[in-house]
């Protein structure tokens, strides 16, 4: 049996089984389920996070299989978006810095580094004008790294305590990191409002 | 904008408030300011003016680079499917479905004459590629801490064996990318720990692994056999190491 024959011949069989494959089992539906509710607001915190799509998509398969596994041990159903974000968040942070390690000479970024378009490519993002967005994006870059994990997160629809989880502070730190980069932010927006 | 704490709201309770995350006894003392002072007011208005800018630079920008969901979902299904538990469904479905029995049974028998004829997909690694690695752990740390863990091997790292291996093409259901020296005796996620093992086209299987890595783990905890000996046992003959352990010639069957 040459090569070639054998691979074409095993395609033809692995499709064949994957159409009689069995039903999904309670666990595999339920992150499934997760995964539908939660892998673009998990893709965008990795994203801001300065990890491309690809990378962010092995990360996210990663973290639902990790999840998988997890319910399978019969461990903790307690606050699952959380625990997803907080897996995701230091895979993330492992991911990135392999990615710098590989790219030779590049320097430290910040969560919101180089991963939004030029402002005013689209009509959406005339909304805001060119000035206030690149303010706004000024002063996120200069927020220290946890603010900016922070906002992310919040932006993403978590609760201060689930936060808290994901990133192991404190509750008193998320209102204090919120309270501060919103106070910058607010600053920053309302000179370009005129106010 | 920075104003005595002693007569206005503190940023943190503007964020608070905006937010909805407000200690209920605060908030009525909150609303009551909020309704006398412009100042707070504005502050809080200029909050959640930021906030709703921040939110749509935030999405605005981030969703315009989301690939399409239905590839990562079906992928994750495939890696689902690959790692579920073994259960008697099939063969349920075989008895049910009498029609299906006979494709089912020669593709069956053309998987396994493929498996069978390929000795670098079999039940040993092989040992230039995969000789075994191990993390610099002691006995108390397989025991305790190490067995809260979840041991995933990764996408990317996957497919890295499968390359090596000269895989292509991995359907689901058909391999495990399995430790040799399992992570709970202490073996490490290096490449060369790793192999392609088939799940259920020989007679020592994934599965069969698995029984004898968990038989090893308890004899190590309970003090019968030490761990180098259970790591060099597994990465050197494992199918030797169940039929001593297990004092059979043939996996038992479950």
């Amino acid at each position: 049996m040459s090569e070639p024959e054998s691979v074409a011949r095993w395609e033809l069989t692995a499709s064949a089984s994957s159409e009689r494959a069995p039903a999904p089992t309670a666990g595999e539906e339920l992150v499934i389920q997760l995964f539908d509710e939660l892998r673009n607001p998990l893709l965008r915190y990795l994203l801001a996070f300065g990890i491309p799509a690809h990378d962010g998509e092995e990360v996210i398969q990663e973290v639902f299989l990790a999840l998988f596994q997890h319910l399978e041990r019969g461990k903790s159903r307690r606050n699952l978006r959380g625990w997803v974000f907080r897996v995701a968040h230091n895979l993330g942070l492992k991911r990135r810095l392999a990615n710098r390690r590989e790219a030779f000479g590049a320097g430290s970024q910040g969560v919101f580094a180089a991963t939004w378009p030029d402002p005013g490519e689209n009509p959406e993002e005339q909304l805001l004008s060119r000035n206030r967005q690149k303010r706004l994006q000024a002063v996120l870059r200069a927020l220290p790294e946890q603010d900016q994990w922070c906002l992310a997160l919040r932006a993403e629809g978590l609760r201060y305590r689930e936060i808290a989880e994901v990133l192991d502070i404190s509750l008193a730190s998320i209102s204090t990191s919120l309270g501060r980069s919103l106070a910058r932010l607010s600053r920053a927006d309302g000179d370009d409002r005129g106010y | 904008m920075m104003l005595p704490e002693d007569s206005h709201l503190s940023d943190q309770e503007l964020i608070f408030t905006a937010d909805g995350e407000l200690d209920p006894r605060r908030k009525a003392h909150v609303r009551s300011h909020l309704a006398a002072c412009w100042q707070c007011r504005t502050r809080l208005r200029n909050m959640e003016n930021a906030i709703a800018d921040f939110v749509q630079l935030h999405s605005a920008g981030l969703n315009r680079q989301l690939p399409p969901v239905s590839p990562a979902r079906a992928m994750l299904k495939a890696q689902l499917a690959h790692v579920r538990p073994q259960s008697s469904s099939l063969l349920w479905n075989l008895r049910a479905q009498p029609a299906f029995a006979l494709p089912l049974v020669a593709a069956a028998l053309v998987v396994s004459v493929y498996l069978w004829s390929r000795p670098t997909t079999g039940s040993i690694p092989l040992r230039q590629l995969t000789p075994g690695a191990v993390r610099s752990v002691a006995k108390s740390d397989v025991c305790t801490a190490g067995q809260n863990r979840a041991f995933v091997v990764p996408v990317a790292l996957q497919r890295r064996v499968f390359e090596e291996y000269g895989i292509r093409d991995v359907p689901p259901n058909a391999y495990e990318v399995d430790y040799l020296i399992t992570p709970e005796l202490g073996g490490s996620s290096d490449i060369r720990n790793l192999w392609p093992e088939p799940y259920s086209s020989t007679v020592w299987n994934a599965h069969v692994k698995d029984e004898l890595e968990d038989r090893l783990h308890r004899m190590v905890c309970d003090g019968q056999i030490d761990l180098a000996t259970a790591q060099h046992e597994i990465a050197t003959d494992w199918i030797g190491a169940y039929k001593k352990y297990f004092n059979s010639s043939r996996p038992r069957e479950n």
